[in-house]
């Protein structure tokens, strides 16, 4: 009896070994296939206490990570609808967390903070960090979920239509035709090269268009609207002519001075001629005249910095006067979050 | 063998017979069959909910099962002394134990089967609901089955401790072995100079992490989300992950239990 509870110590001991090797191998082809989430329990706990209650701590511990993202997802709705803006940020990180397929909650958490955590603050230099926030956050995204269109679009879109960044905007949108996607798509990617401006990618994905439906009326009339306005002043811009680039540029201007693509060709050519200061003035105008495009407001600072241009008298006034109404807002909060019990704002972001 | 599978045949019967099992199959295939309602709370994410609601409970209840149905399989045939009658027979104790589990894992492995089956089923009638994915029913029935070797380990493990505990203590155990066994992977992270600096404490978190089983390894909700076909690999070598732990169970419940008094 003695040998057989020695032979079974054994076997308990050696089976154990086996028993953890295999799992090594398993849990390693597990990770290469994704099928594990990212984030071990105490890094979410340390993450955000408040988002985490003793029910969905439960329901991590029991295996069920799936369930309990999906109640944290139902918290952060029952905050959205409260205007809790700030209280659905460490929710929505932890959500990604405990399950990074859920590519709903990525889509809506690099939303958010791109378009909706911009606007509430007047400090460029917050609203910056929140689109590279929100870039950031998508960009994790889709190396989760690499094989997901919506990431992709989501991203691409981003960049065009809040970042006017056409150079990113056309690399992911093209990243998305690599799977089922809309029919515009490849029509957005031109738009994007067309303001970038590189007119002859755009002209490119335009004519993929037309061939693909010779009857697409917007591709049609953008090839003709490139080739009238933009074409020309392209071509000499291409062969190094600066000045003739500028001339024809400024002819079509001369008529139709609000075209801001237009404007931003300008631009363009002066800052490869290397007259900056020029294209100083061409991205100012445009950030004046032109509210939508928030790409220029960038160009402005950046060349701003490389000229070594401090703000003007007027711009330090009007800096001031924002960075005031910012701390009057921020005190409206804390008095009306305090008296409905909200509390003040979540800095988890 | 025949003794073997003679035990695993009665214990299958009485355990169906019992009032309790029969409920919590009941009211599971309700939830389960309600785990479509979870889906109109998200749009967008309707296949995940659906998947996270009807695999939760498919878990949730099959481990129900497993530890009650471990918990109280030797402590009552001690208790009433039914054990002696068997014992007293050319039964030895390796048969009774391995017969006894065998049935219980039978139960418990039925019953997984009709929760998977009721999921696949509403899984199959909501398939209008949400946006269709590549090889879902496939990667479902290899999910049921994960789910069905998952409570083979667990109740591997409530059957050794019962051997030795009551059916109490045994249930308490088995679900803090549950838990643990789910956050396990987390124990390799915590075994490094940064968390612990005494070598002591970072060597017994690394026995723990050997000894403890790793439930994590049975989940496969990712691939059914995405649509990737789950690869026989992996689902061969996890299964033969679970039926290496509980034969390692078994094994030690046999040590235990031959030492006992009967």
């Amino acid at each position: 009896m003695r040998t057989h509870r020695i032979i079974g110590v054994l076997i308990v001991i050696t089976g154990l070994v086996g028993a953890s090797s295999l799992h090594e191998r398993i849990r390693f082809q597990r990770m290469v296939r994704q099928y594990d989430p990212p984030a071990p329990i105490e890094k979410i706990m340390q993450f955000s206490p408040t988002a985490v209650t003793g029910v969905i701590a439960g329901a991590i511990l029991g295996g069920f990570r799936g369930p309990a993202a999906n109640l944290l997802w139902l918290k952060m709705e029952s905050y959205w609808h409260s205007d809790r803006w700030h209280d659905c940020l460490p929710v929505m990180r932890t959500v990604t967390w405990l399950d990074p397929h859920f590519v709903e909650a990525w889509r809506i958490l690099g939303w958010h903070v791109m378009y909706n955590m911009t606007v509430e603050t007047t400090d460029i230099d917050r609203q910056d960090m929140y689109l590279e926030a929100g870039v950031a956050y998508l960009k994790e995204g889709i190396a989760w979920n690499p094989h997901i269109y919506d990431l992709y679009w989501e991203l691409g879109w981003s960049y065009f239509d809040k970042m006017d960044d056409f150079e990113n905007a056309a690399k992911w949108l093209r990243a998305a035709t690599e799977f089922e996607h809309p029919e515009y798509i490849e029509r957005l990617i031109a738009h994007a090269y067309e303001k970038l401006p590189d007119i002859d990618k755009a002209l490119d994905w335009y004519d993929y268009c037309l061939k693909r439906y010779p009857r697409d009326g917007t591709a049609i009339g953008a090839t003709l609207t490139i080739r009238e306005r933009y074409l020309a002043s392209w071509r000499l811009l291409e062969q190094g002519d600066f000045h003739g680039a500028e001339a024809a540029v400024k002819h079509h201007l001369a008529m139709e001075p609000d075209d801001h693509i237009g404007r931003r060709l300008l631009a363009t050519i002066y800052e490869r001629m290397g007259d900056m200061q020029n294209a100083l003035d061409q991205w100012d105008l445009l950030r004046a005249t032109y509210a939508l495009d928030s790409g220029a407001g960038r160009k402005v600072r950046q060349l701003k910095a490389e000229l070594g241009i401090e703000e003007t008298v007027r711009e330090r006034q009007e800096r001031l006067k924002k960075e005031q109404l910012q701390r009057l807002y921020e005190r409206h909060l804390e008095l009306h979050g305090a008296e409905r019990g909200l509390g003040a704002p979540h800095g988890g972001h | 063998m025949r003794i073997v599978l003679h035990l695993a045949e009665q214990t299958v019967r009485e355990a169906m017979r019992r009032r309790f099992l029969n409920v919590i199959l009941l009211f599971s295939i309700v939830m389960i069959g309600a785990s479509s309602m979870f889906s109109q709370w998200a749009p967008g994410a309707e296949l995940k909910m659906m998947l996270d609601t009807g695999l939760g409970f498919i878990r949730f209840f099959g481990m129900l099962m497993a530890v009650f149905i471990g918990a109280m399989l030797i402590p009552t045939e001690v208790e009433t002394k039914t054990a002696y009658v068997l014992l007293s027979k050319p039964v030895t104790r390796w048969h009774f134990l391995l017969g006894k589990f065998l049935g219980a894992f039978a139960t418990v492995g039925i019953n997984v089967l009709i929760m998977g089956g009721v999921f696949v089923l509403v899984m199959f009638l909501k398939r209008g609901t949400f946006e269709a994915v590549p090889n879902l029913y496939s990667n479902l029935a290899y999910a049921v089955v994960l789910l069905a070797c998952e409570m083979l380990v667990l109740l591997s493990i409530t059957v050794m401790v019962s051997t030795i505990a009551s059916w109490i203590f045994t249930s308490v155990f088995a679900f803090f072995v549950y838990f643990a066994g789910h956050v396990s992977a987390s124990l390799k992270h915590l075994a490094t100079p940064e968390y612990y600096e005494s070598p002591l404490a970072r060597g017994m978190i690394k026995v723990l992490y050997v000894v403890l089983p790793h439930f994590e390894d049975f989940d496969v909700r990712e691939p059914i989300i995405v649509g990737d076909p789950l690869e026989w690999s992996i689902v061969s070598g996890t299964i033969g992950l679970g039926l290496l732990y509980a034969g390692i169970m078994i094994t030690l419940g046999w040590l235990f239990f031959s030492e006992r008094e009967v």
